[in-house]
Parts: C-alpha cells; sequence; structure tokens
C-alpha cells in the first residue's frame, strides 16, 4: 500500500514538473526603420545593387537606445519576464565570427547569414520586440512617435503591437518624454502579448515547412507505400501529430509540398521547448522504418519556425 | 426630569436617523460609480495623471469621490484623451466586478485599500460645474497604475503576464 502511495506521489510530482511551462524569451531590438534614420546603417554592394543592413553594435552607442532598452526590461521585469540583453548577444555574436574568420581562412568557405538573422539565432528569444521611435516638433512644442511590435521568431508574424503620439509638450528634455511613451504604450503591448500566449497554451506554437525531393532520388510524393501516396501519408502524419489537427496544406504538388500555421506542441514528450525542427524529427524517424525505409532525409533549418525537408538527400 | 431626558433623547435620535438617510441618498449617487474619466498624462514612474469627473447634489461629496472615482476607472473602465491612444482597463473581465462584489465593496470603503494607489488631488484642477439639479465636480489626481495592478495580481483579480508559465 505505501509503495502505490509513494509511486502515485512520485507520478504526480512529476506531472507538476513538466505542467509548469517554461517562460519564453524576449529581446528588444531597434528596427530597421530606426537604424536608418539614426544612420546605424552599413551599406552593402548586392550585385549592383545598394542594400542597407542595420548595425546594431554602432545602434547601442545611443544613449536614447539604451535607456529605452533598460526602461522596457525594467517593465518586463516587473511583470516577471527578464529580457535578453541585445549588448550581450552582439559580444558573444563578434566572438563567434572572429572564430569563424579563422575557420573561413582554413577552408575557403564562408558563412552566409545577416547580422538580424545572427542576433535572432543566437538569442534563441521566442520574441522580438522591436522599437521605433522620432520626435515631432509642433510649433514650439515637442512629441515622442512610438512603436513597439512584437514579432514571434518562429513565424515573424507581429503578436503584440502597441504605438502613439504622445501629447505635445514644452519639454525640453527629449528623453523624458520618451519615457514617458515606453510607459504609456507599455500596457497594450502586454494586453496583446498575454492574448498571444493564451492562444499559444491552447493552440500550439505556430510553424512551417517545406518537403521537396532531391534530384537524385527514385521515389517521388507519390509513390505508392501499401496503397498510399507519399503525399497522403504525410497528410495523415501531420493530421496525427499537430495541436487540434491544425494545419494547411499551402502548395502540393509531385516534387514538393508547402505547410503553413503548423500547430506543434509546446513542449516535447520530455518537457523540452519545442521549434520546428525537433518537432520534425519523428516525422524523420517514422518515414525511415517500414514499410517506407526512406533513410536519406535531409533537414534544413530556417529559423526556430521554419525547416525544408529534403526526400532522398543525405 | 425623567419625562425631559426621554424626550430629549428621542429627539436625538430622530436627527442621527434623518442625517443618517440623507447621507445614504447622497452617498447612493457616487456609490453607483457616476463619473466620466480622461487620460491627461503618464510619467515615467508609471503614475498616471486622470482628470474625472464626478456627479452629486452636493458639489463636496462629488469631489470627496473623485479619487475613489479614479482607481475604479483605471481598474474598469480605461480611459482616452484627445488625440492620444486609450488606455484598456487592468481587468478584461467585465464580469469580475459583480463576481467579486464583496471584495470591492470592501476594497473601495470609504479609505480603504484603494486610497493606497491614490493621490491627492492637484491643487487648481478642481472645476465645479451645475447640471440640472445636481453638480459635476471634476479635478486631477494621479494614480500609481503600476503598484495598482501588482495589488489586482495578489489578490487573484488580474492575471500576470507570466501566469502559465
Amino acid at each position: 500500500m505505501k509503495k502505490i502511495l509513494l509511486t502515485a506521489l512520485l507520478a504526480v510530482v512529476t506531472v507538476s514538473a513538466f505542467a509548469q511551462a517554461k517562460r519564453p524569451t524576449i529581446m528588444v531590438m531597434p528596427s530597421d526603420a530606426w537604424c536608418k534614420t539614426n544612420g546605424y546603417v552599413t551599406e552593402i554592394d548586392n550585385m549592383g545593387t545598394k542594400v542597407y543592413a542595420s548595425d546594431y553594435a554602432a545602434a547601442l552607442g545611443d544613449i536614447d537606445l539604451i535607456s529605452v532598452i533598460a526602461k522596457l526590461n525594467d517593465l518586463m521585469n516587473d511583470r516577471g519576464f527578464p529580457l535578453q540583453n541585445l549588448e550581450s548577444v552582439m559580444k558573444d555574436i563578434n566572438n563567434t565570427s572572429a572564430e569563424l574568420a579563422l575557420v573561413e581562412g582554413k577552408n575557403g568557405g564562408s558563412v552566409a547569414e545577416s547580422l538580424y538573422d545572427q542576433v535572432r539565432n543566437r538569442a534563441k528569444a521566442d520574441i522580438i520586440m522591436q522599437v521605433t521611435w522620432d520626435v515631432v516638433t509642433v510649433g514650439p512644442k515637442k512629441a515622442v512617435r512610438y512603436t513597439l511590435q512584437g514579432l514571434d521568431s518562429y513565424t515573424n508574424k507581429q503578436v503584440a503591437g502597441a504605438s502613439g503620439t504622445g501629447a505635445p509638450s514644452h519639454e525640453v528634455d527629449e528623453a523624458m518624454l520618451l519615457a514617458e511613451a515606453v510607459v504609456a504604450n507599455m500596457d497594450a503591448f502586454v494586453g496583446r502579448l498575454q492574448s498571444h500566449f493564451d492562444d499559444m497554451f491552447a493552440n500550439g506554437r505556430e510553424v512551417s515547412y517545406l518537403i521537396r525531393i532531391s534530384d537524385i532520388w527514385e521515389n517521388d510524393l507519390e509513390s505508392d507505400y501499401d496503397g498510399y501516396a507519399l503525399s497522403e501519408i504525410l497528410d495523415d502524419w501531420f493530421y496525427d501529430n499537430t495541436e487540434g489537427h491544425r494545419y494547411n496544406i499551402a502548395d502540393q504538388s509531385e516534387t514538393q509540398m508547402t505547410l503553413n500555421q503548423v500547430r506543434i506542441p509546446i513542449y516535447d514528450e520530455r518537457g523540452r521547448a519545442n521549434d520546428a525542427n525537433r518537432f520534425i524529427r519523428d516525422l524523420v524517424r517514422y518515414l525511415r522504418a517500414e514499410p517506407f525505409l526512406i533513410e536519406d532525409i535531409k533537414i534544413l533549418n530556417q529559423g526556430l519556425g521554419r525547416c525544408v525537408l529534403i526526400l532522398g538527400e543525405k | 426630569m425623567k419625562r425631559l431626558i426621554l424626550v430629549l433623547t428621542m429627539v436625538m435620535l430622530a436627527c442621527t436617523a434623518v442625517y443618517a438617510d440623507k447621507k445614504k441618498k447622497l452617498n447612493q449617487d457616487t456609490d453607483n460609480f457616476r463619473y466620466d474619466i480622461e487620460y491627461c498624462q503618464t510619467a515615467s514612474d508609471g503614475m498616471v495623471l486622470v482628470k474625472v469627473w464626478s456627479y452629486s447634489k452636493r458639489s463636496d461629496l462629488a469631489m470627496k469621490q473623485c479619487r475613489k472615482n479614479a482607481v475604479h476607472g483605471v481598474i474598469f473602465r480605461g480611459y482616452a484623451g484627445a488625440g492620444t491612444a486609450s488606455h484598456r482597463p487592468l481587468v478584461s473581465d467585465p464580469t469580475i466586478e459583480s463576481v467579486k462584489a464583496a471584495y470591492f465593496e470592501a476594497f473601495f470603503a470609504d479609505e480603504g485599500p484603494y486610497a493606497r494607489y491614490v493621490g491627492s488631488m492637484m491643487d487648481g484642477s478642481a472645476e465645479v460645474r451645475k447640471v440640472g439639479k445636481e453638480y459635476k465636480v471634476g479635478v486631477v489626481v494621479s494614480v500609481n497604475k503600476e503598484m495598482l495592478r501588482k495589488h489586482l495580481e495578489d489578490a487573484g483579480i488580474v492575471r500576470s503576464l507570466n501566469s502559465g508559465f
């Protein structure tokens, strides 16, 4: 009897431990528009076309940006969400870039990844809080026009936002106006973020997939396995494994299948945070087993919320 | 002598009853939370300045109720100002006031817990207008919205952002 009680107690404790969901990580970044307006960009010659990339290292020298990040950090901390620090992530990237440069010298290869993607992938932030502001002058008065967007790193969709122009004021100190704008817009932003979390808990995390076949593979998505086309088998797998059977086949042919609005469980069966890659590994194992025996399957990561699966390629 | 004391006691009791009844009627005007609320300014430390217009047949009572109404407005109604974005109320469930009626009755009791989150009226901000048979009194007060939100989160009235994590 004692053993049964002990086992039951242990089971309850284990379930409770896993039921405690992990807190999403959030990081503040300046928007591309703000970086460009304030001159924190680097010019890149992309095959004759000039393109601008945000220079976050230079932007972090802006005293206003630092105060906005600090204020947002304070406000989110008050709500139990300490933010990841952009400056620390930038330092980490610089160190890694130096290491990569040494490797590049030896192998002659190159790493093609934008700084934004590097920051996002390094920070592994679930949500990026993107800030933009400028000071509008109305006669002798000044006002701050401020926008805060919450972007889901998995889908790049905006999941929360707040914007507004503060009341014109004779206040000379723009930093004070900016701090007021940050505080005034925070409640609206947090309210929408709460709705996003509610939706995520109820319906799972949203990701997308592209399934393609290799040129050298002898089969395709219409190949028959026990009387079912491979595309049909994939469709069934997503139906069985997605949260609430929520997914959408946006495009399908014999060579490729695009799935979006795929809702995956927030955590895997071991309680680890799920992402597009971790979720699809089960499909890879399923396809490698009988009766499919598709041994060569390559997973290409495209951020936290998107994967490309190439069948027939190792 | 005994008769005189008895008569005096009865007169005093009657006066008290009449006064209490009158006060009750006047309180009803304000207990029903009849007010308008406008946004004025947000300070960088999370304090919010709002202008509250309260209605009553007695201007002093309306003015007294303005602080209570300001806190009520921040919690249940939200507010907006000319040319600025609207601010949502702290509670998103409109039924919570009736569901937790006992809690809010104690919270909004005279000089109850609500008083800790609202400042005194701004000097020179009071405006008194006669509207029909009653007074419309407007004053600017500061509400410590951050502390108020935390109080309501601790009381389980408002869900915190990290609830569920």
